[in-house]
């Protein structure tokens, strides 16, 4: 307990320092911009795949399983929408983005403070802190919401080429199953949840790098934590965001 | 002038540096040497305050560095260069990028000013063709070169080189020490070098500090180290085969 308690602690001192007052705003509306590329954009390709094959499994596994003739097929249009919208491509992504944003986090800010180029900022006065993190959380924060939206349209439009080439379910259906009962609280909360996740998968990944000591294999390990650490951390807070705000 | 006072620090048990007093002159290149893990480094960094020494003052032209608060080290920061043992660049800039950093965080120059500053300090180090590459791109001493032009871009006062000649050819190492000399005379800077290389010692060594485990053991110029009696210092300085021939 003791132990995690104290990385718990030094995690929210990094944090503290990384929202500090910036030296320079220029500076850091410049990190932000490059950031806002390197993390947001440089994914787009895999969020678009990922996500097109996400909603075609959806919908084939939704048709799969209905067995009862008492349940309308447009039900597959409808169960792809809210499974995409609710918990897919805030999650899934969430966690995919972990993956590939995370360790390049930890890797690249382990890396810098091996060669010492974290050393090298502190002694110009700068808050390293602030200048490495903050743009990578800020960043991902404001980027992640729209990768969600761009995943959301994409998996359902996985669905509608499963629709449109098979014999699962009639385009007007599974058309017809997308627009009921929508709700746009449920946009909204997917939205916000995203946000949170983008917090973790950049601020959980930075404090294992910032903290990284040693060579190469520290920093490989500080990158696997990262990864590991803020997945798990994602799962737990979906939990209870899932049971606050839905329930 | 830098000036330490009782400078003392240990992790744990161990007492890395103990009673470190000296005083080093503006205009005079000083050398702290000793063998591995006598403690030198950790001098440097008690110095610059990346490491808090338990014990001792430190007197920037007579400012206590180590009692001061966080904004008042910045202050002092903003007059401190350092060139770090790996040179620590910034991987994801580019050579005029890294050397026009500290001018873009520490002063209020205008973007013209600073280019300018920026062509004159890689003039100085001889990189003028190189500002376009990144640091993955330069060799050894080129990196150790734009390091120095770094260091010195925004004017300090106080000029700190950890290990300036580690893993360069004896040839560079020559070019490396003169120009850390030239530069300390042209600025009248204050500046430290932390080196076990006694070729060092004999070329730029006007003010030379020898620790033994963590002590100062001894001090002089160059020409006094080759006439001292110190068991210590004839060991450390005969372990070179050029200083025994010299001698």
């Amino acid at each position: 307990m003791a132990p995690f308690l104290f990385h718990l602690g030094k995690y929210f001192i990094l944090m503290w320092r990384a929202f500090s007052r910036p030296e320079k705003f220029s500076i850091y509306r410049r990190r932000l911009l490059d950031e806002m590329v390197s993390l947001g954009l440089d994914s787009l390709g895999i969020i678009m795949v990922i996500s097109v094959f996400m909603g075609a499994v959806i919908t084939i596994q939704t048709a799969a399983n209905i067995d009862s003739a008492f349940i309308p097929t447009y039900t597959i249009g409808f169960t792809t929408r809210q499974s995409t919208i609710l918990e897919f491509s805030p999650t899934i992504m969430a966690l995919i983005l972990a993956g590939k944003i995370g360790s390049n986090i930890a890797s690249e800010i382990g890396l810098m403070r091996v060669t010492e180029q974290i050393d090298a900022l502190e002694i110009m006065g700068v808050n390293s802190s602030a200048y490495l993190i903050l743009p990578k959380i800020v960043a991902a924060v404001l980027i992640s919401p729209f990768l969600v939206i761009i995943s959301m349209f994409v998996s359902i439009g996985g669905g509608y080429m499963i629709a449109m080439f098979t014999d699962i379910v009639s385009v007007a259906n599974y058309e017809y199953g997308i627009q009921l009962d929508f709700r746009m609280y449920h946009v909204v909360y997917a939205l916000s949840k995203s946000a949170v996740f983008a917090f973790i998968f950049t601020s959980v990944p930075s404090y294992h790098g910032y903290f990284a000591s040693g060579g190469a294999l520290e920093v490989g390990k500080a990158s696997t934590r990262g990864v590991v650490q803020s997945s798990i951390i994602i799962l737990v807070v979906n939990y209870f965001i899932t049971q606050i705000f839905l329930i | 002038m830098i000036e330490v006072k009782g400078l003392s620090k240990a992790f744990g048990e161990k007492e890395v540096l103990k009673n470190i007093s000296a005083k080093f002159e503006a205009g005079v290149t000083s050398l702290i040497i000793g063998a591995s893990g006598s403690g030198k480094s950790t001098l440097a960094r008690c110095l610059v305050g990346l490491i808090d020494p338990d014990e001792g003052e430190v007197l920037y032209d007579g400012r206590d560095f180590v009692h001061m608060t966080t904004k008042q080290r910045k202050t002092v920061r903003k007059e401190i260069g350092f060139l770090f043992q790996g040179s620590a660049l910034f991987d994801y800039l580019t050579v005029r990028e890294n050397v026009r950093f500290p001018l873009d965080i520490l002063t209020d120059m205008t973007a013209k000013e600073k280019e300018m500053r920026v062509d004159t300090v890689l003039e100085r180090v001889e990189l003028t063709d190189a500002h376009a590459l990144y640091p993955s791109e330069l060799s050894g001493g080129m990196k150790k070169r734009v390091g120095i032009a770094r260091a010195i871009s925004p004017k300090p006062k106080y000029l700190f080189c950890d290990e300036p000649n580690s893993g360069l050819d004896p040839q560079t190492s020559i070019v490396i020490d003169a120009l850390i000399q030239e530069i300390t005379k042209e600025n009248e800077m204050t500046t430290l070098v932390i080196t076990h290389d006694m070729n060092s010692v004999i070329e730029i060594g006007e003010y030379i500090m020898f620790i033994h485990v963590g002590e100062k053991w001894w001090e002089g110029t160059n020409e006094e180290i080759m006439k001292t009696d110190n068991q210590e210092i004839l060991d450390f300085v005969n372990a070179s085969g050029m200083m025994t021939r010299k001698r």
